[in-house]
């Protein structure tokens, strides 16, 4: 009996002290379950759909301007991303942690690198951010704390990014908050973009993946700059009110066009009460029309 | 019902580890419901990511030249379909069914078909 209690003794001392209190295990390979925003991880998003953007007036003045055709400036073709690519993109993840080579301790975790997006290397030492005049990349500067099991990692000095690839754009003043919240095999991470340039609220994503035994590879394969039919110099762009796409949405789903400029309140439920009787429901569906009949 | 299939399509390649993904929007930079023809000798294959692209040169009505941009799948897409960096080469006349680019000045397409005469040889397909 004494053996028996002193076995048991042991094991829970085991089960409390690795991992440590309040933490858990993010490591491995995590497939992406894209049930959610599939045209905007796919294929990508109709020219002019801001609806549900917290934009301010300077953000959507920038969004308007946007020519989809700059991406293929050769000198943006491999422009990267920031990490709100994890929250807009496809791709699965993959992360692991760096211990700290005497205490053993988490260093870092790491979710690794897309095809245009760098690794996120979330720092748990404690280390502060750099000072506001530091230098900014697509990378960013990223610490981590716990809170609870949830881990909350926050990105900053990035540069300009996208938040949605139809030309809503983040600056470089923006943070982004990323948490990572495991439920067993399930992993839900939720990102919030807060940029006071280009919106008024926060912008918040979710994503889900599920714990797979396929290993998410790290990185892809390089992206290699060729003529995409823009030349050298030119600089594809809409002059103010001359975005020819404005009434894109309207055209396609009846869409009134101050939704589909986003802000705000196009977040909230309330706005389709404001717009209920500019909406005109569209004799036939004719593009991302799910069970709508068109394609 | 596409819609669905899209879904589960991208949801499996994601689960796969495949990297098809398109730098931009497609819908933000094609007119995806329209199409065009175009048939030319092949100037240049890109065989390479993001995604490909397929060089083709045609004239104008006044006899300048133009060159055509036709964007395709990745590298690992398209091998996986059977076309590989050597399937066309500079000087293969080609006919070009693909949906035009937002921006005129572009001369770009979006590839949705294509037939070498020469020999029969035809791809036809989607990709993101």
């Amino acid at each position: 009996m004494t053996s028996n209690k002193l076995s048991f003794g042991l094991a829970a001392l085991l089960c409390v002290s690795f991992p440590a209190l309040a933490e858990i295990d993010l490591s491995g390979s995590w497939a992406a379950i894209n049930h959610e925003d599939s045209l905007e991880r796919g294929g990508g998003p109709n020219p002019v759909d801001w609806a549900g953007l917290p934009f301010n007036e300077a953000g959507r003045a920038k969004a308007l301007s946007f020519s989809q055709s700059i991406i293929s400036m050769p000198e943006r073709i491999c422009w990267f991303q920031t990490q709100w690519h994890i929250a807009a993109g496809p791709f699965s993840l993959r992360m692991w942690a760096v211990p700290d080579p005497i205490t053993g301790k988490v260093q870092a975790w790491v979710v690794g690198a897309w095809e245009t997006r760098a690794p996120m290397t979330i720092y748990m030492d404690g280390r502060p951010h750099p000072g506001k005049n530091a230098p900014h990349d697509q990378t960013g500067f990223t610490t981590g704390v716990w809170n609870g099991n949830e881990l909350i990692a926050t990105t900053t000095h990035i540069k300009t990014g996208y938040i949605r690839r139809n030309g809503a754009a983040s600056s470089d003043q923006a943070t982004i908050t990323t948490h990572f919240l495991r439920h067993g095999d399930l992993l839900t991470v939720a990102l919030f973009m807060d940029d006071p340039v280009y919106l008024t609220e926060p912008y918040i994503l979710t994503r889900s993946y599920n714990l797979s035994t396929n290993p998410v590879a790290i990185g892809g394969p390089p992206c290699i700059v060729g003529d995409e039919g823009v030349e050298s110099g030119r600089v594809p762009h809409y002059l103010p009110g001359k975005n020819p796409f404005v009434d894109e949405m309207t055209k396609l789903y009846g869409i009134p066009e101050e939704a589909a400029l986003g802000g705000a309140e196009t977040m909230y439920p309330e706005f389709r009460e404001k717009i209920k009787d500019k909406f005109k429901l569209p004799a036939k569906c004719v593009k991302n029309c799910a069970n709508a009949g068109g394609n | 019902m596409k819609s669905k299939l899209f879904v589960l399509v991208v949801a499996g390649l994601s689960m796969l580890g495949v990297r098809a993904y398109a730098h931009h929007s497609f819908a933000s930079t094609y007119l995806e419901d329209q199409k065009m023809t175009i048939e030319a000798d092949v100037l240049q294959f890109l065989y390479r990511n993001p995604h490909s692209f397929l060089q083709l040169q045609t004239k104008d009505a006044k006899g300048n030249a133009i060159t055509w941009a036709v964007e395709w799948g990745a590298g690992a897409q398209l091998g996986s379909k059977g076309v590989q960096r050597d399937t066309l080469r500079p000087g293969d006349h080609v006919i070009v069914i693909g949906s035009p680019g937002r921006n005129p000045e572009d001369h770009r397409l979006r590839m949705i078909d294509i037939k070498r005469p020469s020999d029969g040889w035809s791809w036809k397909g989607t990709f993101d």
